[in-house]
C-alpha cells in the first residue's frame, strides 16, 4: 500500500494503516511495569483514604467511649502527663529530621507494626466497653482497623518490600500488667485512644510523602477492554 | 523639657551651665583645659567625645533619679503625696507640670487628689514655702491593672514549628511586661520572642506527631497588677495556612462565560510537597450577593466555566493542609470579567472604549445609541445618520436580487406598498431581522 513515488495522499493513508495495525496488536503485548507502578500508586492512594476515613470514625468514636469513661477523661482540657506503663502502646512521636529522612520501607513498615498493635489493644477493649451500642461501634471500627493493616501490607507487597516479623514486634508480656485500679485502666484507654487518632494524623503525611515518592500512575492502552 | 536641677541634694554635677565646668572635668579626671587623647593638634574630635561623654553620663542620672520617683496609681484612687521629709505643718508650695496647685488640695504640707483620672498623670513638685527649695518631686502615672490578656498561638509554617501572640484588650496608660511560657509535658520550652512583631513569640518543633498536648500561659504584670491567660492545645490544631498568594484571574478568550484564576502557596509554608495543602475558591459578580464556591484538592489553578457573560467577578481564595487545622483567611480579593466580544461597526466612541477595556469594565449598551449601518432595522430611527452609501447599498442590493422588480418594488421601500410577491420580500426581509437582531445586542 505505500507508495513511494510521490503521492502524498497515499503515502500518509499507508502510514496511517500502519499504525493502526500497530494499535490494534498492542493489548497482545504486556504491560506488567505498568500494571505494578499503577498498582502500588492505587494502593497508597486506597490507604491513605482509609486513614482519613478511619480518622472520622475515631472522632465520633472517642467522643463516645471517653463519655462512658466519664470525667476527667472527656473533659476537653485533660492533659494528664504520660505515665511510664502507657509506653506500652506505640508512639508516633518522632524527631523532625527522623521522620523525613525515613526510607519508604522504614515508613510503611512502622505503621504496619504500629496499627497492628493497636488493633490488638482495641479488641482488648471490646469486652468491657459499657452498651451493646458502644461494642458494636467498637467492633465495626476494629473491621476497618484490621481493613488498614491489611492495606499497608498490600502496599509494602507491591513495592516489593517485606513484612514486618509477627504483628507484635516485640511480643507482648504474658498477662500483660493489668491496670492495678480502675481508674490507671481508664487511663490506659484514654492513652490508646489518643495514640491512635496521633498515628491516623501521622499516616496521612507518612502516605503523603509516599504518593510523591511513587512514580505516578502510567497510562497503558487498555483497548481489549474496547473490544477492539 | 524638665530642667535639669539638684534633685536629691548631694550635689550631682550638670552639664547644662558652665559654672559647674570644673564638677564635670572632675567626673572626667582630667583638669580643666587639658584634652583627653593629648594630640593637640586636632582637638576637634575629643572635645566631641568629652561632650557626648557628659551628655551620656549626665543623661543616665537624670533618667535614674526619675525612675526613683514614679509614681503608680488607679483610676479613681485617692492619692496622698508627701513633700519628703517636710513636717505635716510645713508651708509647701505644690506645681503640677510646673503650675501651681490651689491650697484646696492640701492637707497641711501634704498634696490630696481624690479619685484621680488619667489627665492628673504629669510631674508633681512640692516646693518650700519662702525660699522655693525643692524638697520632693515625683512622677504620677495614673493607670489600670491589666485585664485579661488576649493570647493566640497559630502554626502558619507546619511542620517547622508556631509562634504566639498576645495583646491587651484595653489599654493600661502605664508601662507592662509580658512573660510568656510554654510547657510540654513535663518539659518548659523556649518561646523566642520576635523583634516585629512585638508581642510575638516563636517556637520550633523539635519532634511531631505528639500526642500530649501544649499549654502556653502568658503573664502580663504592672505596678498595679497582673493577669494571665493559659491555652492548651495539640501540635495539630493550631495549623492554619497563611493566604495563597499572587492571586490572578483572567478572561479566557472566545469563551465569554470562563475565567482562568491561578494563584501560588503561601511562601510561609515550607514544604507542599510532604504536606500539601487544598484550596477554597469563591466567586460572584459584584452586582450579586450569593458567592459560588468551589473545593479543589490539586493544582493551584482553576478555571471558572459558568461565569455569567458580561459581568465582573470577585474572586478569592483559600488554603488548608489536606488533612489537620483550619482554612486561612481569604486571599486578597481580585477582579475579572470574562471576555466579551467585540461588536462590529460600532458608531459610538464610548461603545468602542468599553469593549476594548473587557476586563475591567462592565458592557452596557448607551440605550440612546442607534445601530444605523447599512444592515440596520428600523432605519426609520437613524433618519439623522443615514448617509448616502447607505441607500447606495441597499439600492444595490435591491438591485441585485430582484432586477426585473419594476416601480412596485421601489414604491413598497420607499414606504408604499405597491403589487408584492409577499414571500421574497417577506423572507429576505426575515433575514435581515434576524441578523440585525443578533447585532442589536
Amino acid at each position: 500500500m505505500l507508495n513511494v513515488a510521490g503521492e502524498p495522499p497515499g503515502d500518509s493513508w499507508g502510514i496511517f494503516a500502519f499504525l493502526c495495525a500497530a494499535l490494534c496488536n498492542l493489548p497482545a503485548v504486556p504491560a506488567l511495569n505498568g500494571t505494578e507502578e499503577l498498582g502500588a500508586g492505587q494502593s497508597i492512594q486506597k490507604t491513605y483514604d482509609l486513614t482519613r476515613y478511619l480518622e472520622h470514625q475515631l472522632r465520633t468514636l472517642a467522643g463516645t467511649y471517653l463519655n462512658y469513661l466519664g470525667p476527667p477523661f472527656n473533659e476537653p482540657d485533660f492533659n494528664p502527663p504520660r505515665l511510664a506503663r502507657a509506653e506500652q502502646v506505640p508512639s508516633a512521636t518522632v524527631d523532625l529530621d527522623l521522620w523525613r529522612g525515613l526510607t519508604d520501607n522504614a515508613r510503611l513498615a512502622a505503621n504496619y507494626r504500629a496499627y497492628s498493635r493497636l488493633l490488638c489493644y482495641l479488641r482488648g477493649l471490646d469486652g468491657q466497653a459499657g452498651t451493646a451500642e458502644l461494642r458494636h461501634r467498637l467492633g465495626h471500627f476494629c473491621s476497618s482497623l484490621q481493613g488498614l493493616v491489611v492495606s499497608i501490607a498490600g502496599v509494602m507487597s507491591s513495592l516489593g518490600y517485606p513484612l514486618p516479623a509477627g504483628p507484635a514486634g516485640p511480643p507482648l508480656p504474658p498477662g500483660a500488667p493489668a491496670a492495678p485500679n480502675d481508674f490507671l485502666k481508664k487511663m490506659d484507654d484514654f492513652w490508646l485512644l489518643k495514640e491512635l487518632q496521633t498515628w491516623l494524623w501521622r499516616s496521612a503525611k507518612d502516605f503523603n510523602r509516599l504518593k510523591k515518592k511513587v512514580p505516578p500512575a502510567v497510562v497503558t492502552l487498555r483497548l481489549e477492554a474496547r473490544g477492539f | 523639657m524638665a530642667k535639669l536641677t539638684d534633685l536629691s541634694g548631694e550635689g550631682w554635677p550638670v552639664a547644662s551651665s558652665q559654672k559647674n565646668s570644673t564638677d564635670f572635668d572632675e567626673k572626667l579626671g582630667t583638669s580643666p583645659g587639658v584634652w583627653t587623647g593629648g594630640e593637640m593638634a586636632n582637638p576637634v574630635p575629643s572635645a566631641c567625645c568629652v561632650v557626648l561623654a557628659a551628655v551620656v553620663v549626665v543623661y543616665a542620672q537624670r533618667h535614674s533619679q526619675q525612675d526613683s520617683h514614679i509614681q503608680y496609681e488607679r483610676v479613681g484612687a485617692d492619692v496622698t503625696m508627701k513633700c519628703g521629709s517636710m513636717d505635716w505643718d510645713a508651708a509647701v508650695t505644690w506645681t503640677a507640670n510646673g503650675t501651681d496647685i490651689d491650697d484646696s488640695h492640701l492637707n497641711g504640707s501634704y498634696l490630696i487628689l481624690k479619685n484621680v483620672d488619667l489627665t492628673q498623670s504629669g510631674q508633681y513638685s512640692c516646693y518650700e514655702g519662702s525660699s522655693w527649695h525643692l524638697k520632693y518631686q515625683t512622677y504620677l502615672r495614673v493607670g489600670t491593672p491589666p485585664k485579661e490578656p488576649v493570647l493566640m498561638c497559630r502554626s502558619n509554617n507546619y511542620p517547622k514549628g508556631f509562634y504566639c501572640s498576645w495583646h491587651l484588650p484595653s489599654p493600661t496608660y502605664i508601662p507592662n511586661s509580658f512573660n510568656i511560657s510554654v510547657i510540654h509535658g513535663t518539659r518548659e520550652m523556649v518561646c523566642e520572642k520576635d523583634i516585629f512583631p512585638k508581642n510575638r513569640c516563636h517556637i520550633r518543633y523539635l519532634q511531631l506527631f505528639l500526642t500530649v498536648k501544649y499549654k502556653v500561659t502568658l503573664t502580663v504584670t504592672n505596678a498595679l497588677g497582673k493577669n494571665s491567660t493559659s491555652l492548651t492545645f495539640d501540635e495539630f490544631a493550631i495549623v492554619k495556612p497563611d493566604p495563597p498568594e499572587s492571586v490572578v484571574a483572567k478572561p479566557v478568550p472566545n469563551n465569554p462565560r470562563r475565567l482562568e484564576v491561578a494563584w501560588q502557596n503561601p511562601s510561609s509554608w515550607p514544604d507542599p510537597e510532604s504536606f500539601p495543602l487544598k484550596f477554597f475558591l469563591r466567586y460572584r459578580p459584584l452586582i450579586l450577593d450569593q458567592w459560588q464556591h468551589v473545593e479543589l484538592l490539586d493544582g493551584t489553578s482553576h478555571t471558572i466555566t459558568d461565569a455569567y457573560a458580561g459581568k465582573e467577578y470577585i474572586i478569592q481564595v483559600a488554603a488548608k493542609d489536606n488533612d489537620i487545622g483550619t482554612w486561612s483567611d481569604w486571599s486578597v480579593a481580585v477582579h475579572a470579567t470574562p471576555w466579551t466580544e467585540e461588536p462590529k461597526h460600532l458608531t459610538t466612541e464610548a461603545q468602542v472604549t468599553e469593549t476594548t477595556s473587557a476586563s475591567t469594565s462592565y458592557f452596557v449598551p448607551p440605550p440612546t445609541t442607534k445601530i444605523c449601518d447599512w444592515w440596520a432595522v428600523r432605519p426609520w430611527q437613524c433618519v439623522g445618520q443615514l448617509d448616502w452609501s447607505w441607500l447606495l447599498m441597499v439600492s444595490s442590493l435591491f438591485s441585485e436580487y430582484a432586477p426585473s422588480w419594476g416601480h412596485e418594488r421601489w414604491g413598497w421601500v420607499l414606504g408604499g406598498h405597491g403589487g408584492l410577491r409577499g414571500s421574497d420580500v417577506v423572507g429576505k426581509g426575515d433575514t435581515k431581522q434576524a441578523v440585525g437582531e443578533e447585532h442589536w445586542v
